[in-house]
Formats: C-alpha cells, sequence, structure tokens
C-alpha cells in the first residue's frame, strides 16, 4: 500500500497539487528579473533596486539540454530503486533556466527545443514512511510522452 | 608595480597517492621549486596556498601556516585562498601582487590535494540549506559534475554541430600530448575508438572524456628582476593574471548552481564569463594580443573545454576549433597548441593543484625543457582555469 504522505525534498523550494506544480521563485520589482530558488538579493548589476517578493513559475517552458546519467550519484542523492534516468535545462518565459530530473519521455526520442512541463515524484520514502518528492519535468504535449 | 619573474617550478607526478600526506606533497614539491630556483625555504618571505575543503586540518583545506610550521619555522606571511579548481591560479595572483607591491621579494604559490574517489561529492562541512546550491543539486536531482558539462556538449552539438568523433578525437590529442610527459597519470596514447568504447558516464560524454580524480601538488617561486639575477635563472616573466568570477545573465551551467538567468543583453559574451573575464584581464595588462599567445593551457575538466574554451576567449569562431582540431592545428606545432602537457584529461584533477601546475607548464615551454612536448620556440603561455561556484583565473608567461 503506497503511503499517502507526501514531503518535499527540501522546504521552500516548490509547492504542487493534484493538477499542478511550480517551483517557488523570486522576482525583481526593480528590474523584473525572475530567480529559482527564492534569492537573497537581486543579481542584477543594472538594477538599482533590489526589491524581492516571492513568485511562482509554473511553466510550460523549453528544454534547453538534456542527459542520461548512467552511474549512481554519490549518497548525498537518495533514490529507491535507481536507474540511470535523465537530467534537463528548462529555460521558462519569465527567463529563469532550471536544472531538474526528467520523467514521462519516450527513450532515445527526446529532443532540445521540446515543451515541457512540471510534476513532481517521490525519491524514496523517509523514516517516518513519508514519501520525499521533488520536483521534475515532464512532457507538455501528448505526442512526446512515453 | 614592480615586475614579477617566475625563480624555479616543480610539480609533484599526478596520480594516486594514499600512503603520503597532502603536506608532505606540498612541502616535497615546494623544496624542489626551491631547489629550482637555487634558494632555500629561508629565502621565502611569503607563501601563498590554494586552498580547498577536502582534505587538510583546521577546516580549510592546505593552509601556507601549517605547510611553514611543518618545514621552515621563518615566521614568514601565510596568506590562504580559496576558488576551488582555479584556487591555484587564485595563489599565484596574489602571490605575483604581493611582490609587484614592494611588499615581498621572492613569494611561493603552491596546490596540494588529495582527492575522494569517483564522482567529486559535495565537501564535508556546509549546512543543509536552500541558499546552498552544492545541497540543492545533489539532494533534488544527483546533479554531477559531468552532467553539466554533458549538457553543455550536448547543447553545442545542437548549436554548432559537434560530432561524437570530433569529442574523441580532443581526448586524443590531449593523451599524445601527456605521453611525452612524467609528470603525467595517463601516459598511454589512445584511439577514437578506444575513446566511444569507454562506458557512457553522461551522454554524450564517455568515461575517457572526462577528467578523472587524481592526488597532485605544485609549486611556483615568484621573485624580482634583482632575485633573477642573483638566482641565475632564465629571466620568465609573470607579465599579467587575472582573477574573476561569473557576471550576470551568463548562460553557462554552472557547478553547482541548479539554475540560471537568461542575459538580458544577448549580444554580450555570456558563456563562463569567470574565465572568460580572467583572460581578458591579463591579455589587456599585459598588452598581449590572442595572436602572440603561443602557447595555451586550459582547464579540460571534458572534451568539450578543449573545443569550447578557445571559441569563448575569441580565438577562433563559433564551432572552428573542431576543424581546427581535424587539421592539427591545436598540436604541437599548430596555430595553437593547446595543453602541450597533456591537459587534465591526462592528468586527472587535482583541484587546488592544477592551476598551479598549468603555470608550471607554461614556464616549461618558455624555457625549452618540456622535452618530447616542447611546442618549437614558444615565447608567450597563457593559462586559463575555472574553479567551481564562479571562479577564473588567468596567467600570461612571456620571455
Amino acid at each position: 500500500m503506497e503511503s499517502n504522505t507526501e514531503i518535499p525534498v527540501v522546504e521552500g523550494l516548490f509547492v504542487w497539487s493534484a493538477d499542478s506544480t511550480s517551483l517557488i521563485g523570486s522576482k525583481c520589482y526593480g528590474c523584473g528579473v525572475h530567480y529559482f530558488p527564492k534569492s537573497l538579493h537581486c543579481r542584477n548589476p543594472y538594477c538599482n533596486k533590489s526589491q524581492l517578493e516571492v513568485v511562482l513559475i509554473s511553466g510550460p517552458g523549453q528544454l534547453r539540454s538534456f542527459t542520461q546519467q548512467y552511474f549512481r550519484p554519490p549518497a548525498l542523492f537518495k533514490m529507491e530503486n535507481w536507474e540511470p534516468y535523465m537530467i534537463g535545462q528548462v529555460e521558462f518565459p519569465e527567463g529563469v533556466r532550471v536544472m531538474g530530473m526528467l520523467t514521462g519521455f519516450k527513450p532515445d526520442t527526446v529532443k532540445i527545443g521540446a515543451e515541457v512541463t512540471l510534476t513532481v515524484e517521490a525519491l524514496y520514502l523517509d523514516d517516518a514512511g513519508r514519501n520525499v518528492m521533488t520536483y521534475k519535468f515532464c512532457p507538455y504535449s501528448s505526442g512526446d510522452k512515453a | 608595480m614592480r615586475p614579477v619573474y617566475i625563480l624555479g617550478v616543480a610539480a609533484h607526478p599526478w596520480g594516486k597517492f594514499p600512503d603520503k600526506p597532502q603536506l608532505q606533497l606540498a612541502i616535497e614539491t615546494t623544496s624542489q621549486a626551491l631547489k629550482d630556483a637555487g634558494i632555500g625555504w629561508k629565502n621565502l618571505q611569503g607563501i601563498v596556498a590554494a586552498s580547498s575543503r577536502f582534505e587538510g586540518g583546521l577546516g580549510w583545506g592546505l593552509h601556507a601556516n601549517e605547510l611553514l610550521q611543518n618545514s621552515c619555522e621563518t615566521g614568514i606571511a601565510a596568506v590562504n585562498v580559496g576558488g576551488g579548481c582555479a584556487a591555484g591560479g587564485i595563489a599565484i595572483h596574489t602571490a605575483a601582487n604581493m611582490i609587484a607591491s614592494g611588499q615581498c621579494d621572492i613569494v611561493a604559490a603552491v596546490g596540494a590535494e588529495r582527492m575522494p574517489k569517483g564522482f567529486i561529492p559535495r565537501p564535508p562541512g556546509a549546512q543543509d540549506d536552500i541558499t546552498d546550491t552544492d545541497y540543492l543539486r545533489w539532494v533534488t536531482m544527483g546533479a554531477t559534475n559531468p552532467a553539466y558539462w554533458a549538457m553543455e556538449a550536448k547543447r553545442r552539438t545542437y548549436e554548432v554541430g559537434t560530432s561524437a568523433e570530433t569529442y574523441a578525437k580532443a581526448v586524443t590529442l590531449m593523451r599524445q600530448n601527456g605521453s611525452a610527459n612524467p609528470l603525467a597519470r595517463y601516459r598511454k596514447q589512445t584511439t577514437v575508438e578506444e575513446v566511444l568504447a569507454s562506458p557512457m558516464v553522461s551522454d554524450p560524454l564517455h568515461l575517457h572524456q572526462i577528467c578523472a580524480v587524481s592526488d597532485g601538488a605544485a609549486t611556483l617561486i615568484l621573485g624580482t628582476e634583482e632575485q633573477v639575477r642573483r638566482c641565475g635563472v632564465m629571466p620568465l616573466r609573470l607579465a599579467s593574471s587575472g582573477v574573476a568570477t561569473g557576471s550576470f545573465g551568463d548562460s553557462s551551467l554552472r557547478i553547482p548552481t541548479v539554475s540560471t538567468v537568461k542575459s538580458p543583453d544577448q549580444q554580450s559574451v555570456n558563456h563562463t564569463t569567470e574565465v572568460v573575464s580572467a583572460v581578458n584581464h591579463a591579455l589587456n595588462m599585459a598588452g598581449v594580443g590572442l595572436e602572440d599567445i603561443n602557447v595555451l593551457e586550459l582547464a579540460d575538466n571534458t572534451a568539450w573545454h578543449i573545443l569550447a574554451w578557445p571559441e569563448l576567449f575569441g580565438f577562433f569562431e563559433p564551432g572552428q576549433t573542431d576543424w581546427m582540431l581535424d587539421r592539427g592545428e591545436l598540436g604541437l606545432n599548430g596555430k595553437l597548441p593547446i595543453n602541450p602537457s597533456g591537459g587534465f584529461l591526462s592528468f586527472g584533477e587535482a583541484t587546488t593543484a592544477q592551476g598551479v601546475l598549468q603555470v608550471c607548464e607554461a614556464a616549461w615551454q618558455l624555457r625549452g625543457q618540456a622535452s618530447g612536448r616542447q611546442v618549437p620556440n614558444a615565447k608567450v603561455a597563457m593559462t586559463a582555469v575555472l574553479g567551481l561556484g564562479a571562479n577564473g583565473a588567468s596567467i600570461l608567461l612571456t620571455r
């Protein structure tokens, strides 16, 4: 039986509901630049007014590049039933480019430029039996789906 | 500002030395560099150590003070600098400025490292916190260093069409150069077929297209013009040094971040800006143009770096390095000899020592001492190194 309690792998990084997932970022109201994760200060040297507010980044976005990792990462990364998986970088309309795991793509047909959206998946069960979730990128249009 | 010269250089062979503490690597190599300069520990007036957190006491890696307390307690100035793989370059930059400013006449810059095995993990001691991108990249997606470079490599193929064979060919060139370098860890030449038959780590990068992690150490002794005369060494100028960090809007997949911001100004050079800016600082300060460079030692963490970096620095147009490699123009007798040392792909990466090793090789090339891998009549050599967390450094040597 699957546990129904889900917690994020890191607090304050993303939020999700049954039908949508969003990254928690910042927008600078001085210059309009978006950041992910939430930024401590506006990093734009041409911005004279660092005024950050929390915003949600929801996509869809465009896949800039990706790779399949064939070897298991060091122990700080926890994943049950580990097998080679893909990581990609996605550009969102807000101008922020975010890395994350890919899921739900047909193998060997992933392409740079593909439209992707956000989802969450469990990485592992913690000691309390809760599903530890991370954000992932999945196909936006049904044609790319596995 | 006083001109700065290279008095002595030395590097320990790269490899795995589980029975030799980091401190011993540093002491041996520094003793050898001092001998190369014809002086002793007691002649040093300052020492700058490139530090990382992978090994070393007191929590901040190799430190010059500990080095002195275990070698020669003269009471001289000890400075410790960080910057990941760029720390070696930053240490040299700092040492050079201690001489240029008139504070010291002879200063050593040292890097020594023993690395953990396998993928480079998160160094110990940081907070598990949303503000620590190194923490985020591991727990949210397990992004290894090769994954970042692999995505750059795949993007390059998308943009300029670099083939799997060209990425393999870059490795064969490095290993050919490295085969003549007694300090290199991998001294066997290789073929495109062998490279492509090595296990896929993070596509398109195979194991042999990614630098290994090694132990190693290197030391540079810098001094004034007067010290060059006293030591009786070849007058080799450290013409300039540049240190920089990443710029806003840089599109590179920068380890260990999980995101970047698209440049609002698409016209500017906006990739690996920490290294590009360091290179430009060094060139401007020395009044040297790219066309004057005879030897380029760059940090080839992967085959992608060999192809991408010369274009980022402005040596070639986008995609042109592939063509230059094919024509043999990056070899010892080519238009732009890259990494006659054999590079990281022949040495493996001993983080903080790497930036110092590059300058040692530059010195051997300009002295004409790079037997078996000598670039004919090399007069100007440039190094470029990237460090974890948006650090870059570049050193220019002339004779």
